[in-house]
Formats: structure tokens, C-alpha cells, sequence
């Protein structure tokens, strides 16, 4: 059978694209899928620096489409997770260097090696993103509980509508208790104005920005809120569908329920 | 110029070679399943039929898209060469892109509301960030107008949904247009040459009207003030 490319889009900068395709690859991979993450930012690369694999690139994305190496040559297999591939973007070329044509025969090379291809789509709509969509068969757009990142989504949407691709939503970076306060956008909010299929629901974590600088696999970390969302996104991808989206705002401990609890009984009593 | 007049294939009747003309070129079906020897002598046959019009033909060998070999097609390549003095021997061409595959990848866009050209337009679904509806006359929208998305018109601009991106009614200087959302909250609403924006929305949601009146563009709740409950007469707008 063969495999899945799903590309990983926003339209902003800076909502989590990275980080979502090198988790949901890992988790994928952790559950034994055969997966390859390809870094599409050709001339700003950084999935590699995620991964922790920057000291290990010899060929590249651009190398493989011009014939110069093999997909086995280009892959770089991750040290800690079985299965994980990752096929850098060039760091001296630009974005013109490959042609939406080059990545559709790139693609079904790929969905023969590999159950699932994740794409790290750079940020905006121009000639990076037709690469990426190209020959894409689902996509994950990932956005932040903010105006402008939801507008920009909300654009990306469109175009990838306009490509005959239904995209599913992960909203990236909520933070409960700005959400209960009301300064921040609740993923209702997004949700309503998208109008997608929520694939997942991120809360803002510290283990992020401490496994991307340090290469570490965040779905690894398991005391991470992050990467235990990561994990179900990735099952929700790998056939599990229905597995139940939680929701962080809503999101307590067993000693604040029972706090909660508590404190009522009390002031019932009382 | 065919010489065995059969769409089977090679296989199918047990004949591992079989020739036709397409174009200018000698397009010859094989069997590579078969040895060396026996596609040579079956190619032989039809070859010498054809004499000297083989000489500097083009040859495509064609595997009837199973794999073959690279050096069994070196081989029969050799052979016609040597014996028949063809000219160029290559593989089919790589098959091209379906294109009806790709129409069906596009379809959404060509059978979208880019193409409609009647006055009065009515459209159903999500209009999105960077997608621009235009109607000469009047505009319907059975949805939600997302922020970033605009709608131009003629006349009226109805939104049974939310209208929370640009809706620019009467243009160019229509100032009787008028704009109606069942929840009112745009970016910015233009009626003729008015512009009016941040119009702040009342809480709960509930249908809004947008008109000019005294050189003014005026908000109001449509149930409650709407402007043509006070006309004495239906008319057509």
C-alpha cells in the first residue's frame, strides 16, 4: 500500500509548523510507521536543527530532485527513533531552485518508501507553498489562537480547498488560562471562523522551546502537555479518527478536581 | 502500416513479438518474459517483411509496461541494428500526467462563483481570507463572509450568516444600497462612495442593517428599524 504525504501549512511565520512535523513524525515513527519528514524551506532550514541532525546532512532536497543522490542517501535516519527520516532542505539555494513538477515525482517515490511523508511547508503562499501542495495528499494547517494567524490560515484554507485538498486544523500554542480570562481566542473561536476538522489541540509548553534547541524529541519528553497532544494527534492520523480531542482549557488535575470538590461540599456547609 | 492487426497482447495468444507503425516510428510490443533468442527470431520475421523501410527507422521496443531489462534491450537493440540497419531504438515514453486527474485536483476553482455572470448573484458556503465575491447587482451569501474576504456589488449585500470581512454595496454610487448579516460585524462597509469601519457590534447576536442616511452610513437592528417597513408599497430593488 502506499503511503500518505500530508503537508504541514499556516500562511504565518512562527505558529509551530516545524515543531508540529517533527513531533507528529516522531510520534508516527514511535508507533512504527515508516516516516520521513522533508524540510520544504529551501534557503532557511531549520527541521534539521529541531531534530537535532544539522551535523549530519550531506545531500539535500534540491541534491535529490537534480539527480545528484538517492532518497536512501538524502534521508538522514534519526539516532533515537527507529523508522524516522529526514530529508533537509538546501541551505544555499532558493525556493525557485525546484518546480512543483519535480516534487510530484519526488512524492511518488516517497509514498513507496515510507507510510507517511510529512512536508514542512515554509511560511506564506508564494512559490515554497505551491512546491509543498503540489503533490500533497492531506494537509495540516496549523495555527495560533491569534487574529492574524487565523486570517492567514483562513487564506491557506482557500488555497488548498482551490487544490482539491482537505486540510485539518491543529490550533498550536493555547494558553488555558488567557483563554478563561478572555485575552485570548478560544479554539471555538477559531474553529468557528475556519470551519475544518480539528485534529488536535496544543497547549503552550516550555518543553518545546527547550527540546527544539536541544534536538530532543519533544513526544519523548513524558512529562510534556505538548508532546502527549503531539502523540494523539498522530494516532488520530494513523487511523483513530475518533479518538476524543482534550481540550486544555478544560484541562485539571485530580487534586484541583478534588480540590474543587471540596471546597464546594465546604461551602455548602458552611 | 500494421502487420498483425490484434489488440491482445503478447502474451494473451502466445506471440512474444508484435509490430505496427504509429507516427514515424516502428513500435514494437515484446514479451520480456521470453529469452534473448526467441524475441530475435521472432522480430526477425516481420522485419525482413518490411525490407528496406526499416532501414534508419525509428524503433520503439515496448515492454507492455512490465520491467524489463536494461540489457535485453541492448541486446534486441544491437540485433535490429546489425541486421536491419534501424536508426534510433529507445523505451516508450514516460506516460503523461492524467489530465483528468489533474482537472479534478482544479475543479472546485473553474466550477466556483469566479464564473457567475448574472446580475443578481446567490452563493452558498464560506467565503475565505483573499477571496473576493462580485455581483453587478445584488449579492446574496448563503454563509459566512470570513475577516480578510470581501464582497462587491452592485446593489444590496445580504449575508445569512456572519459577515465579518469587507462588504463594499452600491458601487460605485449606489448611496440607496443596503447591507444585511444575520451577525453584523464587519471590517469595513462601503455603501456608494461611504465608507464606514470598526462599526462597533451591539452584544448577542441578532440581524443588522447598514444604510445611508444623511450622508451618513447608520447601523441598526433590522428587525426593530428596518427601512422598509415605513414603504407604502412593495417595489423591486
Amino acid at each position: 500500500m502506499e503511503g500518505k504525504i500530508i503537508v504541514v501549512t499556516s500562511g504565518k511565520g512562527g505558529v509551530g509548523k516545524t515543531t508540529v512535523t517533527a513531533s507528529i513524525g516522531a510520534a508516527l515513527a514511535l508507533q512504527g510507521k515508516r516516516v520521513a519528514v522533508v524540510d520544504m524551506d529551501i534557503g532557511l532550514r531549520n527541521l534539521d536543527v529541531v531534530m537535532g541532525l544539522e551535523n549530519r546532512i550531506v545531500f539535500n532536497i534540491v541534491d535529490l530532485i537534480n539527480g545528484r543522490c538517492k532518497i536512501r542517501q538524502a534521508a538522514i535516519k534519526d539516532r533515537r527513533i527507529n523508522n524516522l527520516f529526514l530529508i533537509p532542505a538546501s541551505q544555499s539555494d532558493d525556493k525557485n531552485a525546484i518546480k512543483p513538477e519535480d516534487m510530484s515525482k519526488i512524492c511518488e517515490q516517497l509514498k513507496k518508501e515510507f507510510d507517511f511523508t510529512f512536508l514542512d511547508c515554509p511560511a506564506g503562499i508564494e512559490q515554497g507553498f505551491k512546491n509543498a501542495i503540489e503533490a500533497a495528499d492531506e494537509a495540516l494547517v496549523v495555527c495560533t489562537p491569534e487574529v492574524s494567524a487565523v486570517r492567514d490560515a483562513d487564506r491557506v484554507i482557500g488555497l488548498l480547498y482551490a487544490r482539491s485538498i482537505t486540510p485539518k486544523l491543529i490550533v498550536n500554542r493555547i494558553i488555558p488560562k488567557m483563554v478563561q480570562k478572555g485575552d485570548m481566542l478560544s479554539h471555538e473561536d477559531v474553529v468557528e471562523v475556519l470551519s475544518i476538522d480539528l485534529v488536535g489541540l496544543v497547549e503552550m509548553d516550555d518543553a518545546v522551546v527547550i527540546a527544539t534547541n536541544t534536538g530532543t524529541p519533544l513526544v519523548m519528553q513524558k512529562d510534556s502537555k505538548a508532546g502527549k497532544a503531539f502523540t494523539r494527534i498522530g494516532m488520530r492520523l494513523d487511523g483513530h479518527p475518533d479518538l476524543p480531542v482534550e481540550d486544555p482549557s478544560s484541562q485539571k488535575s485530580l487534586w484541583k478536581k478534588l480540590g474543587i470538590t471540596f471546597s464546594r461540599k465546604n461551602r455548602i456547609a458552611s | 502500416m500494421a502487420y498483425e492487426k490484434s489488440d491482445k497482447k503478447p502474451e494473451e495468444n502466445d506471440i512474444p513479438v508484435r509490430l505496427k507503425g504509429v507516427g514515424d516510428s516502428l513500435w514494437v510490443t515484446f514479451d520480456p518474459g521470453r529469452s534473448p533468442d526467441v524475441l530475435k527470431v521472432a522480430l526477425a520475421k516481420p522485419f525482413e517483411r518490411l525490407g528496406y523501410l526499416a532501414v534508419n527507422a525509428r524503433v520503439i521496443l515496448d515492454p507492455c509496461g512490465r520491467e524489463v531489462a536494461e540489457s535485453l534491450v541492448k541486446i534486441l537493440e544491437n540485433f535490429l541494428r546489425q541486421e536491419f540497419q534501424v536508426g534510433q531504438v529507445s523505451l516508450p515514453p514516460s506516460p503523461r500526467p492524467d489530465k483528468a486527474k489533474i482537472e479534478k485536483r482544479e475543479q472546485d476553482t473553474k466550477s466556483g462563483w469566479g464564473n457567475a455572470d448574472g446580475d443578481t448573484v446567490i452563493i452558498s458556503g464560506r467565503v475565505r481570507s483573499g477571496q473576493k465575491v462580485e455581483a453587478k447587482k445584488h449579492l446574496v451569501i448563503l454563509g459566512d463572509l470570513n475577516p480578510g474576504a470581501e464582497a462587491i456589488s452592485g446593489g444590496d449585500i445580504i449575508v445569512m450568516g456572519n459577515l465579518l470581512g469587507t462588504a463594499l454595496a452600491g458601487q460605485p454610487d449606489n448611496e440607496q444600497a443596503v447591507i444585511i448579516a444575520l451577525d453584523f460585524r464587519p471590517t469595513q462597509v462601503q455603501i456608494g462612495g461611504f465608507v464606514a469601519a470598526g462599526v462597533p457590534s451591539t452584544p448577542g447576536i441578532h440581524p443588522e442593517i447598514a444604510r445611508v442616511e444623511d450622508n451618513c452610513v447608520i447601523v441598526d437592528d433590522y428587525v426593530k428599524a428596518s427601512p422598509f417597513k415605513r414603504l407604502a408599497w412593495p417595489k423591486i430593488r
